[in-house]
């Protein structure tokens, strides 16, 4: 029985293949070199769903607004090749479900959403997540999606570190008494958080200087009752005062003045807001030429950057790259010394 | 005597480690690069202004006219941080008798206290420094006295008869269909944090066909200076920020190596930057690293017309800046002659 003969000869069809390699590897290089092209020259749609836009309503227990965040991703967008698309959630449940099935509606290649409601955020999430859109969450978990979050324990640990410091370098030996001040039971803002972390870092450093919490309710006309009351029941300590907020930090300035105790006390704000810096011409409490102030500093929370923060971990999703589960701000504390680095003066007026 | 000995060691030693100290702190040459023209530059880019430059620059001159370049230095303009410009008139011959001679000679004099970053003004190599290093690796703090700097002061430039050239910002950004204007604007512009990248200025050269050549002066017309004209009323817009190139612009502008770059706003680069941590970087790029002057609240909305009309964006840059010793800067006037 005669086997029937190839088409062509073993050796030839290899021949043939070998003669095929050269042009498939060119294949594939012009390919992939293609897709590389095509993929750095690419924009991306990206959508921007803000916590709130209300103007004057501040954000987290801060000075900082839903207009100043929007700014910060208009801002940051100019150097990535992403074309963002604003939604406004408004604090609303079902205003926050409508933008997410506007933005699958306008195919948009990424949603960071910045809402607070677990329901409603679970709704965006499987509303996108079906529609294909990858899904970045600001300041409030949701299941599988990445978070980006301010560190609310970490930034009091750090304001409560400061002022150990200071109450050590300072008034070594000298009975001290410390007070946490501000809206410090504001649960939905994490503020008890904050709290937490200075009470943590004073009872570790000061395990000695008793501490008290006063809760203004978000009122910085409080302050000066509550905190005028404390000063009067400690007539002979020295007093570190954490603050959860630079208006606050600001009203415990006056207040600590108004009583004739500045020499005393020592405060530390959380926000780094433009009522406690400045620029060139609005100097403010934290500032260069301003170095004795009793508002040593305060914690920065970046929410005028927020942008900054989080457009590069949404293209590093774009693009396929792993981003952690758990992205959180980088605090830190802003003092004289450091905030024209930090914050530098650009502004004319 | 032994304890003369000890003491005098002791105090030598204390001035030698603040020598050391002094000395590390001044050491420049790792925070700013050299010169290209040698150690004893001073100059910086109107190095680059030689005869023959200035001489093909003068063939840009083909029909005389002189266009404007420069705004009115008077009260109420928007000046940055805390400058000021005032003038005084300080003697008159006004007074019955006073005249002078048979011919009545009669005089009127005055004083002008301004700071010299005010309207149409020129960086000088000794404006912007880095942890106090400034152009040519120079420690400033070694060379400053309570009146001037007794280096890089504005004395040691050359000439800037050269050839300018005028990109017409706002043509790009239309053309593009990206121009987000400002609503203060009465005519377009950018808008404030706008950034002009090194692909928009060529884009803007090849509208009119031009290469940059060295030695060229580069003005962008952005639009924003709508609002200085309007002064006083929105000197508050004006001043809050600005479009402006960024790094990427800057740095294609000192591969070109031209002698100055100029602008319709306060600031010359884009405000607020790319990287909020950053101040004022395109200075430091600009002046610092490279030498290149900076021309800021240049008038160019006349040029822009101008070339928009003649479809010709080049000019003979004429611009006499002061042998004013020791100083960072200084006002000017530009005419742009084509």
């Amino acid at each position: 029985m005669k086997l029937p003969t190839p088409a062509f000869p073993r050796e030839r069809r290899r021949r043939g293949v070998r003669g095929l390699l050269p042009i498939l590897l060119v294949a594939v290089a012009v390919t992939v070199v293609a897709a590389g092209l095509a993929s750095a020259q690419r924009r991306w749609v990206v959508a921007f769903a803000n916590l709130t836009e209300e103007p004057g309503a501040t954000l987290e227990g801060t000075g900082f607004t839903g207009p100043e965040v929007r700014e910060s991703f208009a801002l940051a967008a100019r150097s990535y090749p992403i074309d963002l698309v604003f939604y406004d959630n408004h604090r609303d449940d079902a205003r926050a479900v409508a933008n997410a099935e506007a933005a699958i509606a306008r195919r948009v290649d990424l949603y960071v959403q910045y809402h607070r409601g677990a329901a409603a955020n679970a709704t965006v999430a499987q509303k996108l997540k079906a529609a294909g859109v990858p899904v970045l969450t600001i300041n409030e978990p949701v299941p599988g999606v990445p978070l980006y979050a301010l560190d609310n324990a970490g930034a009091g640990r750090m304001a409560g570190e400061a002022l150990a410091q200071f109450a050590s370098r300072t008034w070594s030996g000298q009975p001290t008494v410390a007070v946490v001040i501000g809206r410090v039971s504001a649960a939905a803002e994490r503020v008890p958080e904050r709290v937490g972390g200075v009470t943590e870092a004073l009872r570790r450093r000061l395990p000695a200087a008793r501490l008290t919490t006063l809760d203004t309710q978000g009122n910085p006309a409080q302050v000066a009752s509550l905190l005028g009351a404390f000063l009067a029941a400690n007539p002979s300590r020295k007093v570190l005062i954490a603050a959860t907020d630079d208006t606050t930090a600001l009203a415990c300035k006056a207040a600590v003045e108004a009583a004739g105790r500045a020499r005393d006390a020592a405060i530390v704000g959380q926000g780094v807001d433009r009522t406690i810096h400045g620029g060139i011409n609005d100097r403010k409490e934290i500032d260069p030429t301003n170095r004795n102030s009793i508002v040593i500093g305060s914690v920065a929370f970046y929410l005028d950057r927020l942008g900054y923060e989080v457009l590069p971990l949404a293209l590093r999703m774009l693009r396929g790259e792993p981003v952690p589960a758990r992205t959180l701000t980088p605090h830190k504390l802003i003092t004289a010394a450091n905030v024209f680095i930090e914050y530098p003066p650009y502004d004319m007026n | 005597m032994v304890r003369t000995a000890l003491v005098g060691a002791g105090v030598l030693l204390v001035i030698l480690s603040f020598g050391t100290v002094a000395l590390a702190q001044s050491d420049c040459s790792k925070i700013v690069p050299a010169s290209p023209w040698g150690p004893n530059d001073q100059t910086g880019a109107t190095n680059r202004v030689t005869a023959a430059v200035t001489k093909a620059a003068a063939a840009e001159i083909q029909t005389g006219k002189v266009i404007t370049m420069s705004y009115p230095l008077v009260d109420g303009v928007p000046l940055f941080g805390s400058r000021f410009t005032k003038t005084i008139l300080t003697a008159t011959s006004l007074a019955p008798g006073a005249s002078f001679g048979e011919n009545e000679l009669t005089y009127m004099e005055d004083t002008w206290l301004s700071q010299s970053h005010v309207g149409t003004h020129l960086d000088g190599m000794g404006h912007i420094g880095r942890k106090d290093c400034y152009y040519n690796q120079t420690p400033m703090g070694k060379f400053i006295n309570q009146n001037n700097m007794t280096k890089l002061g504005l004395e040691h430039l050359k000439s800037f008869a050269t050839r300018g050239v005028l990109i017409d910002a706002v043509k790009v950004f239309q053309a593009a269909g990206k121009l987000k204007s400002n609503a203060a604007c009465k005519k377009p512009c950018l808008d404030k944090g706008t950034v002009i990248t090194g692909a928009d200025l060529q884009a803007g050269l090849r509208m009119y066909n031009v290469t940059l050549r060295e030695g060229d002066i580069v003005i962008i017309h952005t639009g924003w200076g709508d609002l200085f004209e309007q002064f006083p009323a929105q000197n508050a817009t004006y001043n809050s920020g600005a479009p402006g190139i960024g790094k990427d612009a800057a740095n294609w502008l000192v591969s070109q190596k031209v002698v100055a770059v100029g602008m319709d706003t306060w600031v010359v680069e884009v405000i607020p930057g790319e990287n909020p941590k950053e101040a004022f970087i395109v200075h430091n790029i600009l002046l610092t690293d490279n030498g290149i002057h900076i021309i800021e609240n240049v008038r160019t909305d006349l040029m822009a017309a101008e070339a928009a009309s003649t479809k010709r964006a080049t000019f003979f840059f004429n611009m006499t800046v002061p042998k004013a010793v020791g100083l960072t800067g200084n006002f000017v006037a530009i005419d742009g002659i084509q």
